[in-house]
């Protein structure tokens, strides 16, 4: 039983990992549709640094080229005015090319002495996880920094005659956003897999970004699901660890994940919710911030 | 650079101001002018003025091309309203630049340089509170700003530019959207500010008198440049309003003489909520007839939006019935309403009214895609649609190189003349025209006026919702001034007197 | 942007860019891309030039790569079509890929039922079931957007997931399984698409789809409703279009002639035929994504995408004799589409504005 939970609260790390730094940019007003391909751009870079030089420097690359690639988006929608989720989709098409033409020469797992450490069978990136959520959420609710985040997604306008910098607000913010997911992206590969394959993120990165809406845009609440879909996710996979004899075939479980996500996003969409839905999402994420 | 002022000092001096603007229009020409501390100056003028521009440089939004500007005696350059914002100059934006879904306090605390890295709250309640208590303000700090009233709204803006250190306050529009119980407790909070040596500059059009009575004094601005300063213990309204206009004769248009035909329009009990899910109108009844201009009055925000979509058919009624041509169309969709010979002149022009991205061809067929004369098995008749644009564009004036000309070349005028052509061809009983003149020059705003009227010579009949009161008095034929909600009252054009609508309108005559 | 005023370079907001603007924009980027590309190759040790003449006189040749380079090529035409028709209104229909595993549950469910029809009846049934289904699932993404406000970006994404997890459980263990455990399920042979000039008949079809798809939008009344609601869903709203209806129409048509791409794809590959295992599946269900590039590239015009689809698909062919005669690594066409995605993201920026030197 309980390595089956391990597993669960592995695939929850990737998923809050990935997703808390979405919330972030979100709350700065900026979407990134592409956090799947800077997930997918951290798991390749990862496993090619864990390759050659181990573990730590993977997680540590793994963020660079996020955060780089987070700098490319941000460059593209917030000074470039492109429409965001233009600039997302081209940033995710492009890590699926480039990604297969780098990595997947490397299929296979890691070599035996790059492994991660691990406490009761549970890696400790699952704990910096939860640092990193706690982090974001007190920046956000009791800082003055976070503030200034959350008054830029809501109007930067009103923000700019305060004398709060939008444009390096957002900066900051979505680089942040992508350096988080390019380290999900480099713990999934070296560490939750441990080997490569082809376009090894599987459709986690959307569920993290449907998360983030599920959210209402809360870290703790992001948490909850996180470990839900976490759970969710590993059943799914392996669910005759906790119940033998699931008369349901395999592929039919894997569906749960991403059914589970629609059912969500409907009950969420319906006129109870919705009031709540659009009072916490900030007002101005997705518009582009063009000075009078 | 907060030292303490002496009453009287001047705290901010310009000189030689000038703002020309690409294409050659010059938008301030050589303006002097000083504020001191404690005095209430008021800067009057009309749109075009110049005033947007010139508070805009004072607030550090724009550069001026020559001239300067002294804060202080010393001389200083706003390269951004953080720049102004440090040197005490405040703004009190018309159109709140607040966060809605935040508090009033975190509104306030935004970006103060003492704030802190971990938000204080408890030492930034106590100093606002102490800044309400020196002015007699009152508000509840922890309301989130979207809850608030204009005047509560436009508190928190006083009070964040007070709290940030400024010695002189920018006031842009301050009583426009107030109700009279609103403008009251302003006018006093402006008298409170300047007992403490505040500098208060407000920025005005409109509702002249009452700024006018508090002022010390005021300068006047006319295309550009000052053209006079006067104590206002020295001025008449009248004067002012002179001065404000140059001596040119306003042109009257004639009325046509029309007679009223059969009802086109009956309304009654209307109610209908706002996106905000508040009432916003409440219980309205009035018939339009045939060759009828029915005028609404009234500042906006009081429901005159919601009443135009009811009747376009693009937001749901919450009680009462509309009756057309003997119809009940309550709940009718907005293309059967279209079909029926409804126009809907929309407030907003470009991205509602017509389609920047699409021709003006294409703009038109907006309009003309359900009716059958267009439309060939499923496809559309472009041969005739061509011809009919060209038709309507040569009678409605729009200038343009062709009708491939892409709507976003237009300017306003033109894009108004543009919806012109569109909905007015099409319109045969009713039309709606919402804010028609809005932003428009002089000469396309004539233009409107005398379409509209030309409509009602046709035996239309005409809603016109609009907030600049002479031109419902000018062409209407029955007046209604609105006020939250509310119709007043409706009078016959006659028997309606600037002074009475004006002041039912702003909620005088309300019961409260 | 005070870094630009260093640079004697002043940025002019564009309100709207012209036809023969957008297409400088477009081609501009695809020729930036292969510059990049060309970054590429050079570091694979590989010419450039040589690299690019290779590609494309193995592409085209009839006897060698033309056959593939037009069977792939055109199967992205349907792709781009299916993108094109719901982002005309604004709507981002990224669920080709699960309309397209849908298209082939459909399609080969009538083939395996009724392998003895005469190939002139069970071919436009395949067909038909084959839109049919694909029609059905991108009304269920246009149901979600149109009537539950779901983001369809989202939405479809999801969808596509569960589609392909469907095809898995088809395939492996299950009706479509091959006859030993790792081979494909050959189709029956009255499936086969009928061959004309190197290519199957669907090939045609999707010109031909192309052409009607063009007249469609540009032409007709639907069209025209379609393109209001997505340059300005408030104007839309103001002249009577029902938002949610339309919706839905375009995710449907979207969805179909995604559909009908499952029937060409393995119906309509001489050298296949067959019903593969998943890897190979999910291969192509990945190919699906550059209809979203190509469509922008061409600027929704259906007629320009024919050949922007053949040019890619010589690109994808090209790419497989690279590795073979040449040596490199696989994936090259794969990125090369990368390139061109984020290419083409990036001069976004010149619709808008216009860079000029400073007096």
């Amino acid at each position: 039983m309980w390595p089956f939970i391990a597993r669960s609260l592995e695939v929850a790390t990737i998923l809050l990992i990935a997703a808390v730094g979405e919330l972030l940019n979100q709350r700065s007003g900026v979407i990134n549709v592409g956090i799947e391909g800077l997930m997918l751009l951290g798991a390749a870079a990862g496993f090619i640094a864990a390759l050659f030089w181990g573990l730590i420097p993977a997680f540590l690359i793994g963020m660079i080229i996020g955060g780089l690639f987070g700098l490319v988006h941000a460059i593209l929608s917030t000074s470039l005015k492109v429409n965001q989720v233009v600039s997302g989709m081209g940033i995710w098409l492009f890590a699926m090319g480039f990604v297969t033409y780098w990595a997947d020469r490397y299929s296979g797992p890691l070599p035996r002495g790059v492994v991660s450490p691990r406490i009761y069978e549970l890696s400790p990136m699952f704990f910096i996880a939860l640092i990193i959520v706690v982090v974001i959420w007190f920046i956000l609710s009791k800082t003055h920094l976070g503030l200034k985040v959350k008054s830029v997604g809501e109007n930067p306008f009103a923000a700019e005659v305060s004398g709060v910098k939008v444009i390096r607000t957002r900066y900051l913010c979505t680089i942040i956003g992508g350096m988080l997911a390019g380290l999900a992206g480099a713990f999934l590969s070296t560490t939750y897999l441990g080997a490569w394959s082809h376009l090894p993120t599987k459709g986690l990165g959307w569920i993290a970004f449907a998360l983030v809406m599920f959210s209402l845009w809360r870290p703790l609440i992001l948490l909850g699901g996180a470990l839900t879909f976490g759970f969710i996710w590993q059943f799914a996979i392996s669910p005759e660890t906790i119940y033998a004899g699931i008369p349901a075939p395999l592929p039919l479980l894997r569906m749960l994940p991403f059914v589970a996500t629609i059912v969500v996003l409907t009950i969420i969409s319906r006129e109870k919710f919705r009031r709540k839905w659009a009072l916490s999402r900030p007002e101005a994420l997705g518009e582009p911030y063009i000075k009078e | 650079m907060h030292r303490e002022v002496g009453r009287g000092e001047a705290i901010l001096e310009v000189r030689g101001l000038t703002k020309i603007y690409p294409g050659g229009v010059v938008a301030l020409d050589n303006v002097d002018l000083e504020f001191k501390s404690g005095e209430i100056h008021a800067i009057l003028g009309e749109n075009g003025a110049g005033k947007t521009t010139l508070m805009n440089i004072l607030f550090g939004v724009l550069q001026p091309d020559r001239g300067e500007i002294y804060v202080h005696g010393r001389k200083v350059r706003f390269r951004s309203p953080l720049d102004a914002i440090n040197m005490g100059i405040g703004m009190v934006h018309q159109q709140r630049k607040l966060i809605p879904a935040h508090t009033v306090l975190e509104n306030i605390i935004l970006g103060h340089p003492e704030a802190g890295k971990i938000l204080d709250f408890k030492k930034v309640r106590r100093d606002i509170e102490e800044l309400c208590r020196k002015y007699g303000f009152k508000i509840d700090l922890d309301a989130r700003v979207w809850q608030l009233s204009a005047g509560e709204q436009q508190l928190v803006e006083i009070l964040r530019a007070l709290y940030r250190g400024a010695k002189i306050l920018i006031l842009d529009e301050p009583t426009s959207v107030l109700t009279p119980l609103e403008t009251e407790a302003f006018l006093t909070s402006l008298k409170s500010m300047s007992r403490q040596e505040i500098a208060l500059v407000p920025f005005v059009t409109h509702k002249l008198p009452e700024v006018f009575a508090i002022s010390d004094r005021v300068t006047i601005l006319r295309r550009g440049k000052v053209v006079k300063r006067i104590e206002t213990k020295d001025a008449t309204m009248k004067a002012l309003a002179e001065h404000m206009v140059g001596k040119e004769v306003l042109f009257v248009l004639s009325k046509p003489k029309v007679s009223i035909g059969g009802e086109i329009l009956k309304v009654e009990n209307l109610s209908a909520m706002n996106d905000k899910g508040l009432l916003a109108l409440k219980n309205v009844s009035f018939t339009i007839r045939e060759g009828e201009i029915f005028g609404i009055a009234g500042v906006s925000g009081n429901g005159q939006q919601e009443l135009a979509e009811v009747l376009a058919g693009l937001r749901r009624v919450e009680t009462g019935r509309i009756i057309f041509m003997g119809r009940d169309i309550t709940n009718a969709s907005v293309l059967e309403r279209l079909k029926m010979g409804i126009g809907y002149i929309p407030s907003e022009r470009l991205g509602v009214g017509v389609i920047g991205g699409f021709s003006l061809a294409e703009n038109i067929l907006m309009s003309l895609y359900f009716d059958k004369e267009f439309v060939n098995r499923g496809l559309l008749n472009y041969k005739k649609i061509r011809e009919y644009a060209e038709k309507v564009i040569s009678e409605f004036e729009v200038v343009a190189p062709s009708i491939n000309t892409k709507a976003a070349y237009l300017s306003g005028g033109n894009l108004q003349r543009l919806v012109l052509s569109r909905v007015i061809p099409k319109t045969s009983k009713l039309l709606i025209a919402n804010l028609p003149t809005t932003g428009l020059d002089i000469a396309a705003t004539e233009y409107v006026r005398k379409r509209l009227l030309e409509c009602k010579e046709k035996g239309m009949g005409v809603l016109l919702i609009s907030d600049d009161l002479d031109e419902v008095l000018q062409i209407s034929d029955k007046i209604a001034p609105i006020y939250e909600g509310r119709f007043v009252s409706i009078l016959q054009a006659e028997e309606a007197q600037k002074e009475v609508v004006g002041a039912m309108m702003t909620g005088a005559y309300s019961e409260r | 942007m005070t870094s630009l005023e260093t640079l004697k370079l002043k940025l002019e907001r564009v309100p709207v860019v012209s036809g023969g603007q957008a297409v400088r924009i477009s081609l501009l980027s695809l020729v930036f891309s292969f510059i990049i590309f060309s970054i590429f190759l050079s570091i694979e040790g590989a010419n450039p030039i040589d690299a690019y003449s290779n590609i494309f006189s193995f592409a085209l040749d009839p006897n060698l790569g033309l056959p593939t380079t037009l069977h792939r090529g055109l199967f992205l035409l349907f792709s781009t079509l299916a993108f094109v028709v719901a982002y005309s209104a604004r709507l981002w229909n990224v669920g080709m890929e699960g309309q397209f595993y849908l298209g082939t549950i459909g399609a080969f469910a009538v083939a395996y039922s009724l392998p003895e029809l005469h190939p002139a009846i069970l071919i436009p049934l395949m067909l038909l079931a084959g839109a049919i289904f694909g029609a059905g699932y991108g009304a269920l993404a246009g149901f979600l957007r149109g009537k539950l406000n779901v983001n369809e970006v989202v939405g479809c994404l999801m969808l596509n997931n569960i589609a392909f997890w469907l095809v898995y459980l088809l395939t492996v263990g299950g009706p479509w399984a091959g006859i030993a455990e790792s081979t494909s399920r050959p189709l029956p042979p009255n499936a086969h698409a009928p061959i004309i000039s190197y290519t199957p008949f669907t090939s045609y079809l999707a010109i031909g789809i192309a052409i009607v798809l063009y007249v469609f939008l540009s032409k007709s009344v639907i069209g025209y409703k379609i393109r209001v609601l997505g340059n300005s869903p408030t104007a839309a709203q103001h002249i009577g279009i029902n938002a949610p209806r339309t919706y839905i129409l375009v995710m449907t048509i979207g969805g179909a002639i995604a559909g009908l791409s499952g029937y060409h794809m393995w119906a309509g590959d001489p050298a296949f035929l067959m019903i593969p295992r998943p890897e190979a599946y999910k291969a192509i269900g990945d190919l699906t994504y550059w209809g979203l590039i190509i469509g922008l590239v061409c600027l929704l015009n259906p007629v320009a995408a024919i050949p922007t689809s053949v040019f890619i698909g010589s690109i994808m062919m090209g790419s497989t004799v690279l590795v073979r005669r040449l040596r490199l690594p696989f994936g090259l066409d794969v990125l090369f589409l990368g390139l061109v995605s984020i290419t083409f993201a990036a001069f976004q920026f010149f619709y808008m504005y216009k860079v000029r030197r400073m007096k």
